[in-house]
């Protein structure tokens, strides 16, 4: 899957998680930049985007995604 | 204080820091966040704190090496877990330890969150980057009164500024209603500096209280 249309699965996702339907992703998108990414949420954003490509995140996955670049990356390595 | 022994928590205490866990959590209530926000039973709970701890990820409030152990006659009595917070480059603690339950917890329990979070976001506070930040301060009941919490607090803050010398402060996030360790903290020199309170009467069916208190302690150091 090319990572454009990571990208445009992902938005709603993000969107839809923290409720801001004006939210634009970027690589360096983080947990820093978005005030309701805390951590009740970002548990609801893993859950969702596992749910979205229908794949299942190691733990050190989950530890080397320091922000959206990473997790698209490692997104795009599992599909 | 002779008669007690304070040492790095090991892989061979991971089943006391469990229950350290479970009794820090529930304060001076019987709910336990990780089986009332999890739809999981306490005993599955225990057993899932366990795996969060053997997975070892540094750097929050599931990390073996965020805790220090106290031993008597041979057995564990305490329980204490600090880290700095963000040290070393990690990332935010409540993200790791947002990995660490979202992976061994699995989609059920978290698909079940998700009808409960609106609940307690109110109480979600964010913590400071390098600063101390002490989580789960057990002692048995036998043994309180016998001056081990400040002998804790002292290691807790000299192993800290053996890491960090330039470390400022201290923090610490507390229900209102555990008194006995808001007594601790005050005695200790912390200030309540920040309350947040949730409105939402559901609240007191998922968590120990409906306000969490930010204490703080300046350190000062020359």
């Amino acid at each position: 899957m090319e990572k454009e249309e990571i990208v445009s699965r992902l938005t709603p996702v993000f969107r839809k998680v923290f409720a801001d339907s004006t939210l634009v992703i970027t690589d360096q998108l983080s947990a820093l930049d978005v005030e309701k990414w805390d951590s009740l949420s970002h548990m609801l954003l893993i859950a969702e985007v596992e749910n979205e490509f229908t794949i299942k995140f190691k733990l050190k996955d989950l530890n080397k995604m320091a922000n959206v670049g990473d997790m698209i990356a490692i997104i795009e390595s599992k599909l | 204080m002779n008669e007690y022994l304070i040492r790095k928590a090991e892989p061979g205490d991971i089943p006391f820091l469990a229950d350290v866990v479970i009794a820090s959590e529930k304060g001076m209530s019987d709910r336990l966040s990780f089986t009332t926000l999890f739809n999981k039973p306490e005993t599955e709970a225990r057993e899932l704190v366990i795996q969060m701890f053997e997975e070892e990820v540094d750097g929050c409030e599931l990390s073996l090496s965020s805790f220090i152990v106290t031993e008597f006659e041979g057995k564990p009595i305490s329980g204490s877990g600090s880290w700095i917070e963000g040290f070393n480059g990690n990332m935010p603690s409540g993200i790791l330890k947002s990995n660490l339950i979202s992976y061994t917890f699995g989609k059920e329990s978290i698909v079940y969150l998700k009808t409960k979070s609106h609940i307690v976001k109110d109480l979600q506070i964010d913590r400071e980057p390098m600063t101390l930040q002490l989580e789960y301060f057990h002692i048995k009941d036998e043994h309180l009164g016998k001056g081990l919490d400040a002998a804790l607090m002292d290691r807790i803050e000299q192993n800290a500024l053996a890491e960090y010398p330039a470390l400022k402060k201290v923090q610490c996030q507390i229900f209102k209603n555990s008194v006995f360790s808001i007594k601790i903290l005050l005695r200790h020199g912390f200030k309540i500096v920040q309350s947040y309170r949730s409105d939402n009467g559901e609240i007191f069916d998922y968590l120990p209280y409906n306000e969490k208190l930010l204490m703080e302690k300046v350190l000062n150091i020359n």
